[in-house]
């Protein structure tokens, strides 16, 4: 893991009203960026290890979503997983602009360049 | 006069009021409405009503919502634990959203508008005759026969999303505006409000599509969008036999074609907080989604825990095909699936 988050993630990924962004890789390392003090690195580590179980106790061959949003009256976390391991989330607060961008960068993260 | 084979159909309902007049009224109305088909019972109290139910099996147990001693609420569940088969309604005379809630979680399968007219009246017996007849195997066929433009408009609703969705086909073509999960305007050939809401719902045919909300020329409804979807399922019934020839004609200057993939709704189900079914539609297999909403329950409890984002409100699923939404409440799980269908035009 870098010491400092990927420039996709401090650039693309942080829109106004982004509170959090980061993934974990394959190889269990996290790379995660707070853009506010309400959704600090540590916290999006947990929420990011939290999904992994979650997903697996959900989601299987019959019901496999492309991405998931899980909304909660103060924010949403979009959770987005590709084949090869690498799993995204995205934090954003309710009623931002935020909110728009969260599935172009969906697809964006589906096909970007990780270097792992 | 009611032959034998009439009495083996009699449907027995039972309303539970402190209000002698009301309750007259309620013996009138449906009495006239049901055509003999209901057999109605009285009761001023829970007790009263325990009673006759001690001595008598009831289809349905229509509560007040409002009783003193024991509130209709508290009720609600007495009735949940003792009779888990019966049928409940509750009627109020003043809807809020934390009553229909509380009531809800407390084992009713509606929570209804106590009616102040005689189209409301008809309103409300089409809803209890539907619920009386329904079984669970079967679904809500009789009160939301066809999926489709309705299941849209509860999903967007459920969803509390803002959008518009536009809808057409040879002799009508409207708008119906949604805001926050709440229905604020609807505009079809030369009506407005209510009126046109209930006529777009009644098309026997045509297509529709969801586009981002825009603010609305004016906002012409208000009230739950449960109580205005049921209102136009039961107007549809009405004017199905009747020809859509008399569609009103529709400026097509005042509204866009469509050009974007339209959506269609392949999967609904809603259920009780309890994961007990109300409204089913091509649902495969029922317990297992029943068991996957309220995994989703628990799994976003754990997930609120460490995000510390405040109270969950739904999940949102994409697919390659489609998108589902997926509410895990106290007082009900819902849903909603759509796949997005190409474009014929």
């Amino acid at each position: 893991m870098s010491a400092s988050p990927h420039p996709w993630l401090t650039t693309r990924a942080a829109p106004p009203g982004m509170l959090a962004c980061g993934w974990r890789a394959p190889d269990g390392t996290f790379d995660c960026h707070s853009l506010e003090e309400m959704c600090p690195v540590e916290k999006l580590k947990k929420i990011l290890t939290q999904f992994d179980a979650v997903r697996g106790a959900l989601f299987s061959d019959q019901l496999a979503p492309r991405w998931s949003t899980w909304c909660f009256e103060h924010g949403q976390i979009r959770f987005v997983a590709r084949a090869d391991g690498w799993l995204l989330a995205l934090v954003a607060r309710p009623e931002s602009d935020a909110l728009a961008k969260l599935d172009p960068l969906s697809w964006e993260f589906l096909t970007l360049p990780t270097g792992g | 006069m009611a032959s034998a084979n009439d009495h083996q159909t009699l449907r027995q309902v039972l309303f539970v009021d402190d209000e002698p007049d009301f309750l007259r009224l309620m013996q009138e109305r449906f009495g006239s409405l049901s055509n003999g088909r209901w057999e109605i019972h009285s009761a001023g109290s829970a007790d009263a009503a325990l009673e006759v139910l001690k001595q008598r099996k009831m289809d349905l147990v229509v509560v007040d919502s409002n009783m003193p001693v024991l509130d209709g609420i508290q009720f609600l569940g007495l009735l949940s634990k003792r009779f888990p088969d019966l049928k409940k309604v509750s009627l109020t005379a003043f809807a809020t959203e934390e009553k229909r809630s509380a009531c809800l979680a407390a084992g009713a399968e509606l929570f209804i508008e106590k009616p102040r007219s005689e189209a409301g009246y008809q309103s409300v017996y089409a809803m209890l005759d539907d619920l009386i007849n329904w079984a669970p195997q079967q679904g809500f066929q009789g009160m939301l026969r066809r999926v489709g433009l309705q299941d849209v408009l509860q999903m967007e609703c459920l969803g509390r999303n803002s959008s518009v969705l536009e809808v057409y086909n040879e002799h009508v073509l409207g708008r119906i505006y949604i805001e926050d999960g709440n229905i604020i305007h609807a505009a079809g050939g030369e009506l407005t409000g209510v009126q046109a809401l209930q006529r777009l719902l009644a098309l026997p045919g045509g297509s529709f599509e969801l586009v981002p909300f825009e603010p609305p020329p004016q906002r012409t409804i208000t009230g739950p969008w449960e109580f205005l979807i049921m209102e136009a399922a039961r107007l549809r019934d009405e004017v199905a036999s009747q020809t859509p020839r008399d569609e009103p004609q529709v400026d097509p200057q005042t509204l866009a074609a469509p050009t974007a993939a339209s959506v269609r709704v392949v999967e609904t189900l809603v259920c009780t907080g309890l994961g007990k079914p109300l409204y089913e539609a091509d649902c495969a297999d029922v317990p297992a989604r029943v068991l996957l909403l309220k995994n989703i329950g628990r799994q976003a409890q754990q997930l609120g825990q460490v995000a510390a984002l405040g109270n969950f409100d739904r999940l949102e699923l994409q697919f390659h095909n489609g998108r589902a939404i997926a509410q895990a409440r106290p007082d009900r799980l819902v849903f909603v699936a759509v796949a997005t269908v190409a474009p014929t035009l």
